[in-house]
């Protein structure tokens, strides 16, 4: 079949820039990848990609197609070559680009390595220098972070990375989680205290973008909120972040609807709200400040609060409130499910109102 | 000289990381070159499992691992290895466990261990069907938690030898361009087989045979290079592998009629035969005309959802995207494909190869624990337990030696030899060499051998190498030339090929992976129960032979 | 008329009341009746998924069992995270029956009705920008929009994770710029409308969170859009009451403050092309005035 791609060739060297066409004939059961290969075997072998396994396992091949990241082995294109699509290929986003689609992995891998990545074991010792007992239900709290191949797709898109390029990331955050659920791992306060920190586990904003992207169903998003959800269990609850979450917490056990104004001063503290006078006086006179006083209470509150009470004595704390949920999940992501959201409309259009490729 | 260490390793896969802590972890000062971040490494795409003798499924002894496994190679490997090998395998299976490897557990909480191909007792330790990328995951924690230090995307081109030892590696440093010298007291090789050889293989664009080719080139012996593994069940046209795990787990292989044919060829262990087996009748069952578009069918429908979604999800996801159907409904389409060498670099039990200070570990060498077929699950073990040991033994060596030295001449002599091939502004493109080369090897070496076709194709590998010097590489630049490093491989693998043919067509005997149906049918222990030795001399392959060691077996009728 | 459970969340019920006068004013018109709930209480937004996620699996089952006593198969949300939420959450109980049961057992002992799913979670954006929905949109519409040229800002939880609720191609999606053209305006395509606003994090990390937030505003003013409509409220507080820390930020590094950005709730602009009151519309509350854009409107 015929194939159109428009790739992003860049050198660090020289600065250079420029988007070039190729048109190729391709197999059928062409990847991306495969086309990339013929690309560089018979019509410029300058183009500079990383790959290997070809199997969607080494993680090398990361890279853009029309502006969200993929893993080039495991993006077919035959739908795309009919439809007529010529798809826009450049670097994954996030990492200095070093020659084409080529990133610098420099900064990635350090922020891996910051996570202390390793097993610290705690004080449990295997018998007789054998295994961990372990159950396959326990160690399945951390079955998703476990398939993480370090490709990059989720480092590429993370809106909260572009804003602040030292937050550490869904990756490395993910690479965390595997610690923290692991039950062979000693150091879990220790981590969670150090994941806890500027630009850790509370400055990542939600954007789900990691989840969406990731080619192996990781979900590094809601790995966060598991590191979230067993920080706030531990007690390791000083930053912002999350003493934002807790008030929602008790904002649900008392009145029910959240308890806007005072989520100021509760996550900041007095004397930070105090300098936002300014800016709450703004919004006050447009009555976006609404009083705390008389409080904006539910209907029959009293369920909200029981239920936090039962919720508590069932232990379900931590990331176990999130894991609980991943049986059920899943089998969205196996596509066996009868209900489920309807099928997701491909449409192909790439071009912004001025013409320009995304 | 760019820098020196105690101890050098080719190779960052699970082999080369295994011996660069087992290095470090005895004192040296170690460091590991790799032409791919170390997660990268083929290592990661294992699937199936990784054989020990833990006996946590059923009784199990390191003598019965040692049994299967000799009766696996047909014979061919060396005993007294493999001895080694199953005794210490569930240690380091262990030690895996305790650097926190995320193994599958069973209902007791302990390593879950599934049958596997040829094996006496169930004994593979498994994670899924992911386990190659549960091992790259944890050695490359221990990897980073000792801070070793690693050259990534440097491309070993040149073994550095010297006063008679091996002193280290000249790499072309893939990111910043040029050629870098690093010297190591000692140099582990381990980076792994050369299935890119095929057409259709289960291996990675990098398992192009580097080291195997740098040994070569050096003089070194390389031993058994005819025995290429031709796994069961990879996928059509790509050859990507779905796991045995899948028969372990009670798949089953169906031909077009919807018979489960392996009941035929192996009354016993039926679709769990030894690989070399299953390749064969699979072929066979092709080749009379009872396949499907020219494969067979894996069946796993009865297996369940909630089975398959459990145990073998890569699969299943494999499947999806490289073939187009769901294994929950409906057979995946399979046939052979090169998978594993069980050929190398001749080394001992430690490692050691002829030369001294030049060690080598994992699929890159040949102790033998494989002989002429591997059984599966032990290629991982392999890695692990041999890759151990050749760290271990390069650091005391280097730790009681202190020089280390590389000429001058041996530098410029690699810089010429890149001048040249970067020169070239015409001539032909490697990609063309390439196909024609995996194309003929898997039509005239592949499952089924006989004397016509190999002659062939030694005349076609002459003929392609005598191409390879008119090649020309289109990206003159210094940064991320991997045009240049791609035709480097061609080169390596072209030599190999050589090798690989004169040893096969020599050999007129069908032992393990080594078949050849139509002229040299059965096992011929009486003049081939010897290892096939391959050395470069002036330019070319030359064959010797030598001893397999043998100390409690001795070779009787093989069936399954 | 479609019945429908109407779920206004936090903010629609105090800082973003105009969020909910205008919903309640529109529905009629595009065939919806709404039907109050019981008693609810905020979803949790994804603060209480972090901090007790159990605690946030119970009170949104509470949420959809009270939806579901009301008789209606729809659940309808006006806010992106109270969508993802309930609808997370309805999966979460859907497919696994022992957390199911214990969940239901638990709302039993508190006196709230069981859930069993029969609720399905949509946003008004969904109910509007297709079907019979839609048609009654177009027909209601008579006012227009003159014209007048609207950014579309998605945000984030109205689109990602798609499998929770794939509405639309997530990264093509194309609901607001249906629904901006058959209300008479013109879309400004900008490639930030899918990106995140910042505001989970607009306190915790607020530099961090406002480096997310200029990018729909400039980008929109670059588009020469006259305003931004969006379908969330959350993103409606960042973009419209924090731009004016952007512009401090801005005069912080020496720059130029921004042109002032109007910002729509996505009811209260097709409100206005189908004429209704200001004291439904409720512009005033805005933070950043709306005059400009309405003067254009002729309003």
């Amino acid at each position: 079949m015929q194939v159109g791609l428009k790739i992003w060739r860049y050198s660090a060297a020289t600065g250079d820039r420029a988007l070039r066409e190729y048109e190729i004939d391709a197999p059928e059961e062409a990847t991306l990848l495969d086309c990339l290969d013929i690309v560089k075997d018979r019509h410029d072998g300058t183009l500079a990609y990383r790959k290997s396994c070809r199997m969607m396992i080494c993680g090398s091949c990361g890279m853009r197609m029309d502006g969200a990241a993929v893993l080039a082995c495991k993006t077919r294109m035959y739908d795309i070559a009919h439809a007529g699509h010529v798809p826009v290929v450049s670097a994954m986003g996030n990492l200095p680009i070093v020659k084409d689609l080529v990133v610098d992995m420099d900064p990635f891998w350090e922020k891996f390595k910051s996570m202390k990545p390793w097993l610290q074991p705690g004080y449990d010792e295997p018998a007789e220098g054998k295994e961990y007992v372990v159950s396959q239900e326990r160690m399945n709290v951390i079955h998703k972070e476990a398939l993480c191949i370090n490709c990059g797709c989720c480092v590429s898109e993370c809106n909260a990375m572009e804003s602040s390029p030292e937050f550490r990331g869904p990756q490395a955050l993910a690479k965390g989680m595997r610690f923290v659920g692991d039950p062979r791992d000693g150091a879990t306060v220790e981590r969670l205290a150090d994941y806890s920190d500027e630009h850790g586990i509370w400055e990542c904003t939600r954007c789900y973008f990691c989840n969406e992207r990731c080619p192996k169903g990781v979900d590094p998003r809601d790995a966060i909120a598991k590191l979230g959800a067993e920080a706030v269990k531990e007690g390791i609850d000083r930053d912002m972040g999350a003493k934002h979450a807790k008030w929602f917490v008790r904002s649900a056990e008392t009145t029910g609807w959240l308890r806007e104004t005072e989520l100021v001063p509760k996550t900041q503290g007095v004397i930070s709200s105090i300098k936002e006078m300014k800016f709450a006086m703004r919004l006050a006179v447009k009555g976006k400040v609404p009083l705390p006083f008389p409080p904006h209470v539910a209907e029959r509150v009293d369920e909200a609060r029981g239920l936090h009470k039962l919720v508590r004595e069932q232990g379900k704390s931590g990331y176990d409130g999130i894991v609980q949920g991943e049986h059920s999940l899943a089998r969205l992501d196996h596509g066996l499910e009868g209900e489920g959201p309807p099928a997701v409309e491909l449409g192909l259009e790439t071009k912004l109102a001025d013409g320009s490729d995304r | 000289m760019d820098a020196k260490h105690d101890v050098l390793v080719v190779g960052a896969g699970c082999a080369g990381m295994r011996a660069a802590i087992a290095a470090h972890d005895a004192g040296a000062d170690v460091a590991m070159i790799s032409k791919l971040h170390p997660t990268r490494s083929h290592s990661g795409a294992a699937e199936g499992g990784i054989n020990a003798a833990l006996g946590n499924t059923g009784e199990d002894n390191p003598e019965i691992h040692a049994f299967d496994t000799v009766k696996g190679s047909d014979y061919l490997g060396d005993q007294d290895s493999i001895e080694i090998f199953t005794r210490e395998a569930p240690g380091d299976i262990y030690q895996l466990e305790h650097w926190g490897a995320i193994f599958t557990r069973n209902e007791e909480g302990k390593l879950a261990q599934r049958p596997f191909g040829a094996a006496g007792s169930p004994r593979t330790v498994f994670a899924a069907d992911i386990t190659g990328h549960v091992l790259i995951q944890v050695l490359y924690e221990q990897v980073v938690k000792r801070d070793i230090k690693v050259y990534e995307e440097y491309f070993a081109w040149r073994l550095v030898e010297n006063d008679g030892r091996c002193q280290g590696v000249i790499s072309w440093d893939l990111m910043d361009g040029g050629l870098k010298v690093v010297g190591g007291k000692t140099v582990i090789l381990a980076t792994g087989g050369a299935g890119r050889l095929y057409r259709a293989t289960t291996n990675a664009y990098a398992c192009t045979g580097d080291g195997m080719a740098l040994a070569l080139r050096l003089g070194l012996p390389l031993k058994d290079m005819e025995f290429m593994q031709f796994h069961p069940t990879t996928m059509y046209p790509s050859g990507i592998l779905i796991t045995e795990g899948c028969r372990g787990e009670g798949g089953v292989l169906r031909n077009a009629t919807g018979e489960r044919f392996m009941v035929r060829y192996a009354p016993t262990a039926k679709d769990l035969a030894s690989r070399d087996v299953v390749s064969r009748s699979e072929q066979t069952e092709i080749d009379e005309g009872r396949g499907v578009n020219g494969s067979v069918l894996l069946d796993l429908t009865h297996l369940g959802a909630e089975k398959i979604l459990d145990r073998l999800p890569g699969s299943r996801e494999l499947a999806m995207v490289y073939a187009g159907v769901d294994p929950i409904f409906e057979p995946i389409p399979v046939r052979p494909g090169a998978h594993y060498h069980m050929g190398g670099v001749e080394t001992d039990s430690d490692g050691l190869t002829e030369l001294t200070g030049l060690y080598a570990a994992g699929e890159v060498a040949c102790v033998s624990v494989h002989g002429a077929n591997r059984l599966g699950g032990n290629s991982l073990m392999e890695t692990i337990t041999f890759g151990r040991r050749a760290g271990t033994a390069a650091a005391e060596w280097a730790l009681a030696n202190t020089t280390v030295e590389v000429p001058d001449a041996v530098e410029r002599d690699a810089e010429r030899e890149l001048k040249e091939l970067l020169g070239r502004t015409s001539g032909e493109r490697p990609w063309k060499i390439r196909d024609e080369l995996g194309s003929s090897m898997l039509d005239n070496f592949g499952v089924f051998r006989e004397e016509g076709k190999m002659a062939r194709q030694i005349e076609i590998i002459a003929g392609l190498r005598e191409r390879y010097p008119g090649v020309y590489v289109e990206d003159k630049g210094t940064v991320f030339n991997s045009d240049l490093t791609q035709a480097i491989e061609l080169g390596y693998m072209l030599d190999l090929a050589a090798t690989m043919l004169q040893a096969g067509i020599a050999r007129k005997e069908s032992r393990g992976a080594h078949s050849r149906p139509h002229d040299f049918p059965t096992r011929d222990d009486e003049n081939f129960l010897k290892h096939s030795i391959s050395r470069w001399v002036n330019g070319g392959p030359e064959l010797s032979y030598k001893e397999v060691r043998m100390t409690r077996w001795e070779p009787e009728e093989r069936k399954y | 008329m479609k019945q429908v459970a109407y779920y206004k969340g936090c903010l629609a019920s105090l800082s973003a009341k105009e969020l909910d006068t205008s919903t309640q004013a529109l529905a009629p018109k595009v065939g919806l009746e709404l039907i109050d709930l019981e008693s609810v209480t905020c979803c949790g937004a994804g603060d209480i998924h972090e901090a007790e996620p159990d605690y946030y699996l119970h009170l949104n089952a509470r949420i959809l069992a009270y939806a579901e006593a009301t008789g209606s198969d729809t659940l309808m949300t006006i806010c992106n995270v109270c969508t993802l939420n309930l609808r997370q959450a309805d999966f979460m109980l859907k497919g696994d029956d022992a957390l199911r049961e214990r969940v239901n057992a638990n709302l039993a002992a508190v006196g709230v009705p069981p859930y069993s799913g029969a609720v399905e979670v949509k946003h008004f954006l969904w109910l509007v920008a297709d079907g019979e929905g839609f048609e009654l949109l177009k027909a209601s519409a008579h006012k227009g929009l003159k014209g007048i040229k609207i950014a579309p800002f998605y945000g984030c939880q109205i689109l990602r994770p798609s499998k929770l609720l794939g509405f639309e191609d997530p990264d093509k999606p194309w609901s607001l710029e249906r629904i901006i053209e058959a209300c008479g305006g013109e879309v400004v395509d900008y490639p930030a409308k899918i990106k995140c606003c910042g505001f989970p994090i607009i306190q915790a990390r607020e530099d961090t969170a406002l480096g997310e937030l200029i990018q729909p505003i400039e980008q929109a003013i670059e588009g020469g859009a006259d305003a931004i409509v969006t379908p969330c409220p959350l993103c409606h507080l960042s973009l419209d009451a924090w731009q004016s820390k952007l512009n401090a930020q801005r005069k912080r590094e020496g720059l130029e403050r921004l042109k002032p950005m109007p910002i729509f709730h996505l009811a209260q602009l097709i409100g206005v092309a189908a004429g209704l009151e200001d004291s439904e519309l409720k512009f005033k509350r805005h933070i950043v005035s709306m005059k400009p854009v309405l003067a254009k409107l002729e309003v």
